[in-house]
């Protein structure tokens, strides 16, 4: 048995007594400035030789103030502020925070801004998990993944730019509807990417998710039992990725995703792995994908010509009161609560975010592990640090 | 996580040695296709440019011969990046007209946008009543300092490049 198979007691147990020399643990810094951190987040990690004793994530680098500046702006204002949440995924961020205003108001949205929304947010979830796939293979020493990922990244990244006019941080989806309409020329193009990005999937499934080397390298790694999960507060893939169906578009319905019909993939320990660990976590992801193209076929075949604002008055006076409004994001459930005082600019515009959330888990899957399996466990969550510190 | 491995069989020493050649070559032959099938997507950059979509969102320009001067844009922008100093016409004089058609009020004296600050959001463009406040498509204006970055859209120079990048409307 090599040492790197043993515990971190066995470890002890084998280094203590008179004719050993004395060991301690040895604390290393990994971050903020790290590739495998997915930005700036610095894990304090007490290690024994290779294996992590302890791990103590850090947060605060990317920390904007962003919560306390919009209560210095107006209702639009914000919006080009929580694009800067999680700029992966800012069309599901804005979202979330439109909804908010929208259900304070009481707006109604007209038909076609509702399936717009529905399309660009399943769009921006495939993109924010090609993202996420690419840079989890890259985490683990595949380069060639990542390009292929960002390939397809950018089809559907210039489609928001032709839509909206930014590539990542778009102040697309207005308090009453959507910004632009989108052309029947979009919708040629779109469908063309889905019917090729069927293809792509399947090209990934062979060429990483059921390459030897690295299931070896995410099987029974990081393991997170349904309990942990729960009393973690997990949510989104990394709850899916423990066994339960748990979506708040099919549990909490919102926009029109009662409408399509669609699965909630779940972790079920295929290919020899256990549910709850990396590899789960990482295929509930690679599956969402499937889901999100069936949805969007559904809402472009549902498309139907209409209005994409509905009426708001110019100045947005909500009536005291507050509201919580949560979705469904790429990364996890994103809750929105907004307090109003009646006047111009928001009271208090409070986020909760999933990353800062799954951030907690980290020191849960440290004890005992090898450092490039740390790598991989933090990959396997798809944090955005961004959203962590706000 | 550590778990007590299953008992090694010859068989299943085998199986592992084959399954993981063919997973490796089928990958392999996944990156091979792209050598040999894929075209290059990467543009040489100052020679070769990419076509930005109409409504991509670059540096602002403001026409200030038909701006007149009400705040708006100022008041929207989130970062309030936007400066804008006017006077009040005196009655004597005769009230000229945007090319839409809007009288001028008020004198524009002053119109600076500090793009170093500006977030590109598109707020401002969208409340301009005259619609003269674009954001064209000039994405190369590094410059060395960040006062550098303060347009005066009064200037003559500014001005001038009217003539390049207005969109038609």
């Amino acid at each position: 048995m090599q040492t790197w198979d043993l515990g971190i007691e066995e470890l002890k147990e084998k280094n203590s007594g008179e004719n050993n020399l004395k060991t301690e643990l040895l604390t290393v810094n990994m971050g903020p400035q790290h590739p495998a951190t997915h930005g700036v987040l610095r894990v304090e990690i007490k290690t024994d030789s290779e294996v992590v004793a302890k791990a103590i994530p850090h947060l605060g680098y990317l920390h904007r103030c962003m919560e306390k500046h919009s209560e210095n702006l107006d209702y639009r204002g914000v919006i080009p502020f929580v694009d800067r949440l999680d700029y992966l995924a800012s069309m599901s961020q804005e979202y979330s925070y439109v909804a908010a205003v929208e259900k304070m108001l009481g707006t109604e949205v007209p038909r076609r801004a509702q399936l717009l929304r529905m399309l660009i947010l399943e769009l921006q979830r495939i993109a924010s998990h090609l993202m996420a796939f690419g840079t989890y293979a890259l985490d683990l020493g595949a380069f060639s993944p990542f390009l292929y990922a960002f390939d397809e990244r950018e089809k559907i990244l210039r489609f928001f730019e032709e839509i909206s006019g930014a590539r990542l941080l778009y102040n697309y989806i207005w308090i009453g509807g959507v910004w632009n309409d989108i052309t029947d020329k979009h919708v040629e193009t779109l469908k063309e990417f889905l019917d090729n990005f069927e293809k792509e999937l399947v090209k990934y499934d062979n060429l990483v998710s059921g390459n030897k080397i690295f299931l070896e390298r995410v099987i029974n790694v990081g393991n997170l039992s349904l309990e942990d999960a729960i009393s973690y507060g997990a949510t989104g893939p990394v709850l899916r990725g423990s066994g339960y169906a748990w979506d708040l578009r099919k549990v909490d319905p919102y926009l029109c995703y009662n409408e399509v019909e669609f699965d909630v993939p779940v972790a079920t320990g295929e290919r020899g792995s256990v549910v709850g660990d990396c590899y789960s976590r990482y295929i509930v992801r690679m599956k969402e994908m499937e889901e999100s193209v069936k949805i969007c076929r559904q809402v472009l075949d549902k498309l139907e010509d209409g209005p994409v604002m509905g009426k708001v008055s110019k100045v947005i006076k909500p009536a005291k009161g507050e509201v919580f409004v949560r979705t469904e994001c790429p990364r996890g459930e994103l809750g929105v609560h907004l307090v109003s005082d009646g006047t111009k600019k928001p009271y208090r515009v409070k986020i909760k975010s999933p990353c800062f959330t799954h951030v907690s888990i980290l020191p849960h899957f440290a004890p005992g592990q090898m450092i490039a399996d740390f790598v991989a466990s933090i990959g396997s969550i798809d944090i955005v640090l961004g959203e962590v510190d706000r | 996580m550590t778990t007590k491995a299953e008992p090694l069989t010859l068989r299943k020493y085998f199986y592992n040695i084959y399954y993981a050649v063919s997973t490796c070559l089928k990958g392999m032959g996944i990156t091979f296709k792209y050598i040999i099938a894929k075209k290059p997507v990467t543009i040489e950059y100052p020679e070769v440019r990419e076509v930005v979509p109409e409504k991509a969102r670059m540096r602002l320009y403001n026409d200030v011969l038909n701006c007149i001067a009400c705040n708006q844009c100022a008041t929207a922008c989130p970062v309030d990046c936007i400066y804008i100093s006017s006077i009040n016409r005196p009655k004597d004089l005769e009230t000229p007209k945007t090319e839409d058609g809007t009288a001028k009020r008020k004198i524009l004296t002053q119109y600076t946008i500090d793009t170093a600050l500006c977030c590109y959001c598109g707020l401002c463009t969208t409340v301009c009543p005259t619609e003269c406040l674009t954001h064209s498509h000039d994405y190369e204006f590094a410059q060395y300092t960040v006062t550098e970055m303060k347009y005066n859209y009064m200037d003559d120079d500014i001005i001038a490049w009217r003539d390049r990048i207005v969109k038609t409307r």
